[in-house]
């Protein structure tokens, strides 16, 4: 009996710290739209900029190389299935990609490599008292630290998803072209013709929304650190998991809703 | 211009004080952590249980967030540390606020904070070498007298030093004194707060009022 009760109580906390995210996540995108315009002041847009250099193009060669590498490995397997049908392979690499593989997997390097960095760095200069060293300054610092963060990676996550993408299908296609001997352009020609501006207008909309999901959970997560540095790692392993799971779980409702 | 009503400081009891518009006054506190407490609560960082802190006349518990930032655009807190940002590099942490809340950086920014700095005793060569630098290795005296040329840079109304002779020489102590005094002069109406636990540290400080808390 104590045990179903302790369970409970496991389950209400869980519950309760779930809807408490989800409205502190909700709270600071409100805010963030509302107070965009920020980005006008220099120092702030310095920040972005930043930002977008650092998520952005420092992983410009590491996305292209990973959607190579992605590209030859679905490749690879669709052959061996389907054959030389060139319209068949093409067109199963496009949905593949553009559809599905191409926004989510952009979305988990982003994770993976800026989230960590931004919660853990949000997270550092919360012990330090950073943020109350900007308030004295007049300085608002979630205009400063948080706003031309969720700016930045969003871009980035949106620009690096059409990267990935025309790295794996360039990529795939050229594997193909190089060890099995398939026409590089006949493909190339395949895939454009099945592509439609709405698929690529729904896989650019789920960058947009994993963009700002990865961005507001990792800041929301390193902003909450209080004052212990062994919150520091909790924070970051919070927004990892936080993010990979609202990212799937923001595939799956825009793939039904547009696909099904 | 700073009136503290009847605030609980944790294990130091009940305090109240106020700072005249114009005047220097000196907060001399029983201990570090004492003072400490205090800035925070002064500075608006950690509500009392009890008691109300106005500062520039503004009750700072019970103003807005956009209120507070505007406010403090007039008030300068110069800590021991520096109060540095710290992925961005000296130069940057000096120009922030001005950069910030002017939208464009003055055309004589350079000769502006050469001069502040000469008057510490800082070498222009010196300070080139230093701008450049991120301020985690920056030794935390030289963190302090960076963060008091930023602070001079924003001219505010009200200036709040907190500890910040204390570990310095006595010949650079005795320079910055002189030049704080000199800043307070620079602006009719300023204020200067000179809060420390260690009553030497600000004993060359010629003030209006002292103020001893705690002791």
């Amino acid at each position: 009996m104590t045990g179903i009760i302790d369970a409970r109580k496991m389950w209400g906390k869980h519950i309760a710290n779930a809807l408490s995210y989800a409205q502190g996540y909700y709270e600071l995108l409100c805010y963030t739209i509302r107070n965009i315009g920020v980005l006008r002041v220099a120092p702030v847009r310095s920040v972005f900029y930043k930002q977008v250099y650092f998520t952005g193009i420092e992983a410009l060669s590491k996305v292209s190389a990973i959607g190579i590498l992605i590209g030859v490995v679905i490749i690879t397997q669709v052959v061996n299935i389907v054959g030389p049908d060139a319209v068949l392979i093409g067109k199963i690499l496009a949905w593949t990609i553009v559809r599905e593989l191409g926004p989510l997997l952009a979305a988990v390097i982003i994770i993976a490599r800026s989230g960590t960095a931004i919660a853990s760095e949000l997270g550092s200069m919360m012990v330090n008292r950073e943020a109350d060293s900007l308030k004295v300054m007049g300085i608002d610092p979630v205009d400063y630290l948080l706003l031309p963060r969720i700016a930045g990676i969003t871009v980035s996550v949106f620009i690096l998803t059409f990267y990935f993408q025309v790295a794996t299908i360039a990529g795939g296609l050229a594997f193909t072209s190089l060890f099995k001997g398939f026409p590089f352009f006949q493909h190339l020609k395949g895939i454009s013709s099945i592509l439609s501006s709405f698929e690529i207008a729904v896989s650019l909309l789920k960058s947009l929304i994993f963009g700002c999901t990865i961005s507001i959970i990792s800041c929301y997560q390193g902003f909450n650190v209080e004052s212990s540095i062994t919150e520091i790692p909790q924070a970051s392993t919070r927004a990892v998991m936080q993010s990979l799971f609202l990212v799937f779980i923001f595939d799956g409702i825009i793939t039904m809703v547009f696909f099904l | 211009m700073i009136k503290v009503e009847g605030i609980e400081l944790e294990y130091f009891g009940s305090v109240s004080l106020e700072v005249k518009q114009g005047s220097v006054c000196k907060v001399i506190t029983k201990s570090d952590s004492m003072k400490n407490m205090l800035m925070d609560i002064i500075l608006g960082l950690k509500k009392p249980a009890v008691g109300r802190v106005f500062l520039l006349g503004k009750d700072i518990y019970s103003i807005s967030e956009k209120e507070y930032i505007k406010l403090f655009r007039m008030v300068g807190v110069v800590s021991e540390d520096g109060s540095m940002v710290s992925n961005l590099k000296i130069w940057e942490n000096i120009v922030l606020p001005l950069w910030y809340h002017n939208r464009s950086l003055p055309a004589d920014i350079e000769d502006r904070v050469i001069n502040i700095t000469a008057g510490m005793g800082i070498e222009t060569s010196y300070l080139r070498e230093l701008a450049g630098r991120l301020p985690g290795p920056v030794p935390d005296q030289v963190k302090r007298l960076m963060g008091l040329t930023r602070t001079m840079l924003m001219e505010p109304d009200l200036m709040i030093y907190g500890s910040i002779f204390e570990g310095m020489a006595q010949k650079t102590a005795e320079r910055l004194i002189s030049m704080t005094a000199r800043f307070h002069a620079g602006k009719p109406g300023r204020t200067s707060v000179y809060i420390t636990s260690d009553p030497l540290s600000v004993a060359g400080i010629e003030a209006d009022q002292t103020l001893e808390i705690g002791r």
